[in-house]
């Protein structure tokens, strides 16, 4: 067994949905013990799905178990009084605290920063919210979808006569929960250095916003507001998924790919790969301004070689060519795709109740301490072991705060 | 803008950063920002792509290089060294400076670090706890691993395009390439594991992060379903399956829309009276979640018929006085104008040589309480560093003098043209880009309303 680089970090989770949980995961698939507190219904994303066939099941639910690899779990009610204190007797223990919840929430259970800091001073409080802890939308609701629209992506994204599109996958819940397992790290690393604790406060829409800074640079540098166009970028066309005989491809030229003043006696690449040298001398072809602005004309120039070829034969052809097309896969060629079964980056789960399940692995390679995912766990699965064995509750406790819905 | 490094966590870790484009200088810019002493490397032969990017007032003038936003945004809190790697001399310098280093951080596609013996088994011979992170498109080995890559093609190569799009039409992608900077994230909490695992052990190690890989976790609930019901999920624009309704509305103005997501039937109870329609939960076509699913189209125009009479910041303020989740789709001009951002610092006001004081994003999206991962200096002008950096590892006046005579170390790119000639081919026909529908609005006064001017 290699070993794993977090292994003597611990972690106190009761952050639910996707962008906590997904900081957590990366720390406990790198070996870190991360403990999910779950209310004793469950993380809301057991009932999220998918589910096998369709059919509801809490220790089924496919988000969830994408989210929650090698962490323990237990339930417990932190909003009443005997949880609560549970939850100190845990946090006297732990690294790290991970919280979803918006301060006010946070408030209504005396859970904030503020309220633990004295007791914990080592302690790093890590909490990620719709628009962050602080500010007039510190206590404002959202999710993924208010995260884009406030990122400029969303403005940016689809048809100009029609509504802005979000993107699929709820990314700004990825994105934050990144941010989120960054602010992590680089507290654990300030507390290495100098020692204490720190609050870490990621906002959603500032997560997302931070993978956008063309819309931003643009008026402050110039003074410039981008439209919607088709999600085409500004410098140049095509950059875009165009259909093809069996589907549709990433038509990109990428570097000196096309005409060039500078070569006027060289076929250009992108001609190559159409098979006519005569388009070099086109302007709706040639030009970056006209295939922009009158793109229709250059789509007709092109739309006959793409139509009769293959995703497979354009991609190939386009990359011999050096022009970096792109494949455009479904989850279910994802899973078939041979660039990825031989980078081994599926990892198959051995999930009790489920069976085995393909889980995205490692989103990178450690050759020392390559990150892996174990199962997730079943509801409550740790609360002997922890409230029993470590925490010395006698059984009879056990059974009276599970009595009281507390567990 | 100060210059204290004191306070921050990466303090005295030197990063060597020959990251170029976009993954990786988003990556290198947040390890910067939170204190390491990130020293980013140009070649005169070949400058950073994104040096012609969105040209300041869309003019490169006769210095473009100096002119270019995007690069500036990118590239905030580092130095620079402009090196000939072509020349062993450089390359020597480059073994300097790594033996030097705690990290390396590089995006060309896979061999071409070996071709320059730069690759990490030759590093660690001179720095053994050397920890080094490449970016790459598809990752250093596979069929794909030699394949071009670019941001506009990775989202869909990460499946994400797939389920992305109006319901019924094709595949899109995101008018922003964010895996790009996403992919750069992820390397920054890549390097601060392995950081952490040195602290502990001693022991540096390769990091090989593939962009694509990186953003498939995104998919994650999409290839759960696949798995779990045989079935990949279709493509239905601002739509949902756990929420309903959900949806992008038209509000009053131009082309100003706002987001509305009801997760919960208390939460479309809040809703509806807040629009005025408190009997809509006990109309038996919304009364469930499946029910407003089954007539959203209906829902939606009543919807619409309410926001449109709105300013798109009014309805946020409405809905979300509810407990109901909305917010205004904000361009690029009015993120830079928003109160939240606003306050809470998203942009640091930057001093940048030659361009004057600009609002540049964070790249890092946590607030600390106990340090800022913001802007400190500006971003470097090319080579600026070359002597400071060359000085530090030990040549002497007259070594750096002979590098400059051998054309190892520059400040300025060889060009086959005039720079200026350069400049007129990077200017982009913005007046052009206005009646399609590119742009929206060429505003020359921004700087006052950024109340930026002086």
């Amino acid at each position: 067994m290699t070993e794993r680089a977090l292994e003597d970090l611990r972690v106190i989770d009761i952050s639910q949905g996707i962008a906590g949980p997904y900081a957590t995961k990366l720390l406990a698939d790198a070996g870190a013990d991360v403990l999910k507190v779950e209310p004793p219904g469950g993380d809301y994303t057991r009932r999220r799905g998918p589910f096998p066939g369709g059919v509801p099941d809490a220790e089924a639910s496919g988000l969830y178990l994408h989210l929650n690899t090698s962490k323990r779990a237990i339930t417990l009610d932190v909003s009443v009084a005997a949880g609560h204190d549970i939850l100190r007797r845990l946090l006297a223990r732990a690294d790290v605290l991970v919280t979803s919840d918006k301060t006010s929430t946070l408030a209504s259970w005396r859970l904030t920063f503020e309220d633990l800091r004295g007791e914990f001073p080592e302690l790093v409080f890590a909490q990620v919210s719709p628009f962050g802890a602080t500010g007039p939308y510190a206590d404002y609701d959202g999710n993924s979808l208010t995260a884009m629209a406030m990122s400029t992506i969303m403005y940016g994204t689809g048809d100009p006569d029609r509504e802005p599109l979000v993107t699929g996958g709820e990314p700004a819940e990825y994105i934050a929960g990144v941010h989120l397992w960054i602010g992590i790290l680089a507290a654990l690393e300030n507390r290495a250095l100098r020692g204490g604790g720190d609050h870490v406060d990621v906002s959603m829409s500032e997560a997302a916003a931070a993978a956008d800074e063309y819309n931003a640079a643009m008026y402050a540098f110039q003074g410039a507001v981008r439209r919607r166009y088709y999600s085409r970028h500004i410098f140049g066309y095509p950059n875009d998924i165009m259909p093809v005989a069996d589907g549709y491809v990433v038509v990109i030229a990428g570097a000196n790919s096309w005409p060039s003043p500078l070569a006027p006696d060289t076929v250009s690449m992108m001609a190559l790969l159409f098979e006519d040298p005569e388009l070099d001398k086109n302007p709706a072809f040639a030009s970056t301004a006209e295939r922009i602005i009158n793109w229709r004309n250059f789509d007709a120039l092109v739309q006959p070689y793409l139509a009769a070829h293959s995703a497979q034969e354009i991609v190939m052809t386009a990359q011999a060519l050096r022009l970096p097309f792109a494949f455009v896969p479904d989850a279910a060629r994802l899973l078939a795709d041979e660039h990825l079964a031989a980078r081994r980056f599926f990892e198959t789960v051995a999930q009790p109740g489920v069976g085995a399940i393909s889980v995205p692995g490692a989103p990178f390679k450690m050759t020392e301490t390559p990150l892996y995912a174990g199962p997730a766990p079943a509801r409550g699965s740790a609360n002997e072991e922890v409230f029993v064995r470590e925490l010395a509750c006698s059984p009879a406790d056990l059974a009276a705060l599970s009595e009281e819905g507390v567990v | 803008m100060t210059a204290d490094l004191a306070g921050l966590p990466l303090e005295g870790v030197r990063i060597i950063d020959l990251a170029q484009v976009f993954a990786g200088p988003a990556c290198t810019r947040i390890l910067a920002d939170l204190g390491a002493d990130v020293i980013r490397f140009e070649s005169p032969n070949r400058l950073d792509v994104t040096r012609n990017l969105i040209l300041t007032d869309n003019d490169g003038m006769d210095h473009p290089w100096h002119r270019a936003s995007y690069f500036v945004v990118r590239n905030i809190n580092k130095r620079e060294v402009m090196l000939d790697l072509a020349k062993d001399a450089a390359r020597e310098v480059l073994r300097k400076l790594v033996a030097g280093a705690d990290v390396v951080v590089e995006s060309f596609t896979p061999r071409v670090m070996a071709n320059f013996g730069l690759d990490y088994e030759a590093l660690r011979q001179i720095k053994p706890d050397l920890i080094m992170c490449s970016l790459s498109g598809y990752g250093q080995d596979g069929p794909m691993r030699d394949f071009g890559a670019y941001g506009m093609g990775l989202e869909p190569a990460s499946g994400i395009s797939s389920i992305t799009g109006y319901a019924g039409g094709p595949p899109l992608r995101s008018g922003l390439s964010f895996t790009d900077p996403y992919s750069g994230f992820v390397g920054v909490g890549a390097i601060l594991t392995a950081l952490a695992y040195r602290r502990r052990t001693g022991k540096g190690q390769y990091i090989d992060l593939s962009e694509q890989e990186a953003a498939i976790p995104i998919m994650g609930a999409a290839l759960m379903q696949y798995q779990m019901t045989g079935r990949a999920p279709e493509r239905m624009g601002d739509r949902s399956d756990h929420a309903a309704p959900q949806g992008c509305y038209r509000c009053a103005g131009d082309d100003r829309w706002a987001v509305i997501s009801c997760e919960s039937d208390a939460e479309f109870e809040r809703m509806a009276r807040a629009i005025g329609h408190p009997g809509w939960p006990d109309d038996p076509r919304f009364a469930t979640p499946p029910a407003r699913r089954q007539h959203h189209d209906e829902l939606d125009a009543m919807i619409t018929a309410w926001t449109s009479q709105r300013d798109h910041y009014d309805v946020m303020r409405t809905l979300q006085a509810a407990h109901v989740k909305a917010a205004p789709v904000l361009d690029g001009k009015e993120i830079l104008l928003d109160e939240q951002f606003r306050v809470r610092h998203h942009f640091d006001i930057v001093d940048q040589p030659l361009l004057g004081k600009r609002p540049v994003q964070r790249h890092l999206a946590a607030k600390f309480g106990r340090f800022e991962a913001a802007a400190r200096r500006p971003a470097p002008l090319l080579g600026e560093h070359n002597e400071e950096v060359l000085r530090e590892i030990g040549y002497s006046q007259g070594e750096i003098e002979k590098l400059k005579e051998d054309g190892v170390i520059a400040d300025r790119p060889n060009l086959p043209v005039p720079p200026a000639v350069v400049a007129a081919a990077l200017k982009l026909p913005y007046d052009r880009y206005l009646d399609p529908g590119l742009l929206q609005a060429i505003e020359p006064d921004y700087r006052e309303q950024l109340g930026l001017s002086e």
